[in-house]
């Protein structure tokens, strides 16, 4: 080895200061509402938001989606949004979009003051424009999403040149009891994979896994934790699931009312795992 | 699922190359085309230099799959399409923000003889009446009685005569279609036959109903969910499935009945179980005072709106 080669060796690629400012610039930390806010949250965390029915974990996720779609500034007035995407895929089939509209509304009019008038038409338009939703009715329409959503990303990025978008899926143990019951024999010889739950929540995890590699987002996931007394309704997931995507795992417990508007919490949010970067 | 050999036909990008191709790897139909790991299978091909029909085949997968719906969009359907119906009751209406939503599946639980039945004949009479939608009440127990529907028609309606004219009454009534079903299985085919004719109707642009009930869907699913084993809980998911896909593409409102079991201190709760809580949207609980008309209802679960809520209400004989 010469000389310069040894030094060029000692002195390393960067300074820790220009890592710094490059990895605050192109992973930037999200600021999100509570509960969530406990956590430093970046651009390919997964977090894991489970309770029993009803616990306002939806109710988190719309809450998120409205603060992650309004515009920090628009026409002066600080709104205090992050401006990013969201993509919502729902397994559950439950969501509300006149419930988003609802609190994204109140949000504009608080920080507007006023209660209708076209501007506030016109910021709602654009907000909502930066939400976009698909529903899956089975495990191989979330399968497909999930790799097809990789070609969806890569036009955006050509076209928009946007990035950090926030994913959210609603109850990922949707198709859990159907997934279960439907294990078949395996067919077709050794070469043929059998359509097993394991199978399944396997390749959902390597297909969220390689799509952070390529396209950093936030990943929030609810899961519907049931305990049942007689322990026979017990959920279990797939252990692949928590080992190798969970970065932070919020429980939330049941809450008795929920105030529409105001959104009262009484919230106990235990962080389990605090782990290394995917 | 189709099997990659049978979509040759449709897509001719499938030839027997990318079969064989596949058929090593023990991929023969769409579904385990899924469950493969897709970078691998690029790998795999880009060493045998077929990678450049592969890129040609997942883009042909994109375009085919199901679009994404924008925030606009949704919103705009939503008021153009999703409408609220009423179900003929105020202290309902009231509770419900204005009635059954369409596009969303409400439940309504109680013990026996709390009025459940009574509800839902009074709910379709409305809807076919004010609304002029079609309705699909489908019967387990033999509770339909169409006297019943005729009578809360002229309650609802009175006109200046005491009894509401019979072409009228007739065009009302055949609006509501009753279908006894007696085990899950027949409603799954009841349901998919209505898919089918849904989809068809709404190519012409002409679709009649608006309203499902499902009187009590407790009792089709109560016999098959045991106490271990998936198979009653995984058909529970699915019907749950098929019936909000139904009410949200072809905008129905979806009523259910459900029975009630004893609770922690011998307060009644909804059956079926945890499984259950989450799959429909809005969840009532309904009771009866004793030998009266007057009926209570409390909101257990809504999407928009606290629960705890209660309301009171009379059916009139």
């Amino acid at each position: 080895m010469s000389e310069a080669d040894v030094k060029s060796w000692i002195n390393g690629d960067e300074s820790a200061k220009r890592m710094l400012d490059r990895v605050l610039t192109s992973r930037p930390s999200f600021s999100l509402p509570p509960p969530l806010h406990r956590i430093p949250l970046r651009v390919a965390n997964v977090v894991e938001i489970a309770g029993p029915s009803p616990s306002a974990k939806t109710q988190i996720l719309t809450q998120t989606a409205v603060s992650c779609v309004l515009p920090k500034v628009w026409n002066g007035v600080h709104y205090g949004g992050l401006g990013r995407p969201v993509l919502y895929i729902d397994l559950d089939c439950r969501f509300d979009v006149l419930r988003l509209v609802e609190m994204l509304r109140h949000r504009i009019v608080q920080v507007n003051g006023c209660s209708s008038t076209a501007g506030n038409e016109e910021i709602l338009k654009l907000s909502m424009r930066q939400f976009s939703y698909i529903r899956c009715y089975d495990s191989f329409e979330l399968l497909a999403t999930l790799k097809t959503l990789h070609h969806r990303l890569q036009k955006e990025k050509e076209s928009n040149g946007i990035g950090g978008h926030l994913l959210m899926i609603d109850s990922i143990g949707a198709f859990h009891w159907v997934d279960r019951a439907s294990t078949t024999l395996p067919l077709g010889g050794k070469n043929r994979k059998c359509l097993s739950l394991q199978n399944v929540l396997e390749i959902v995890v390597e297909d969220l896994r390689k799509l952070l590699l390529i396209h950093p987002m936030l990943v929030i996931v609810t899961k519907t934790a049931i305990v049942g007394t007689t322990g026979n309704e017990v959920k279990r997931v797939s252990t692949t699931w928590p080992k190798t995507c969970t970065i932070a795992s919020c429980i939330v417990d049941s809450w008795p009312s929920l105030a529409p508007v105001l959104c009262i919490y009484y919230v106990n949010v235990f962080i389990i795992h605090n782990c290394r970067e995917l | 699922m189709a099997s990659l050999k049978r979509l040759e036909t449709e897509f001719p990008i499938l030839d027997r190359d990318f079969q064989s191709f596949c058929a090593l790897r023990g991929i023969f139909t769409v579904q385990d085309f899924l469950i493969h790991d897709l970078q691998s299978l690029v790998a795999d091909a880009e060493q045998q230099t077929s990678s450049e029909r592969f890129m040609q085949v997942l883009c042909v997968i994109d375009g085919l799959h199901r679009p994404w719906s924008n925030g606009v969009e949704l919103m705009e359907d939503a008021q153009k399409n999703k409408h609220v119906l009423s179900t003929g009751c105020e202290g309902m209406d009231f509770l419900l923000r204005g009635g059954l939503h369409k596009g969303q599946v409400t439940e309504l639980a109680g013990p026996s003889s709390s009025g459940k039945t009574q509800f839902c004949l009074l709910t379709a009479s409305t809807v076919a009446y004010k609304h002029m939608g079609g309705v699909i009440y489908l019967d387990t127990g033999n509770s339909f009685s169409a006297k019943r529907i005729a009578q809360f028609l002229n309650q609802i309606s009175r006109p200046a005569f005491d009894e509401m004219q019979p072409i009228v009454l007739q065009k009302v009534m055949n609006s509501i279609l009753c279908q006894s079903v007696f085990d899950i299985f027949s409603m799954f085919d009841v349901l998919h036959c209505l898919e089918s004719k849904l989809k068809s109707q709404m190519c012409r642009g002409d679709n009649d109903e608006i309203l499902i009930i499902i009187d009590s869907i407790s009792s089709l699913i109560t016999p098959i969910l045991g106490s271990s084993g998936s198979q009653g809980r995984a058909l529970m998911v699915s019907a749950m499935s098929l019936l909000k896909k139904l009410a949200h593409e072809y905008n129905l409102a979806v009523l259910v009945t459900n029975h009630t079991v004893g609770g922690d201190g011998g307060i009644p709760k909804p059956a079926l179980g945890e499984s259950w809580k989450t799959l429909t949207h809005v969840r009532l609980l309904l009771s009866r005072d004793c030998g009266s008309d007057t009926y209570h209802v409390s909101l257990l679960k809504h999407p928009s709106a606290a629960s705890g809520k209660a309301a009171k209400f009379i059916i009139n004989n």
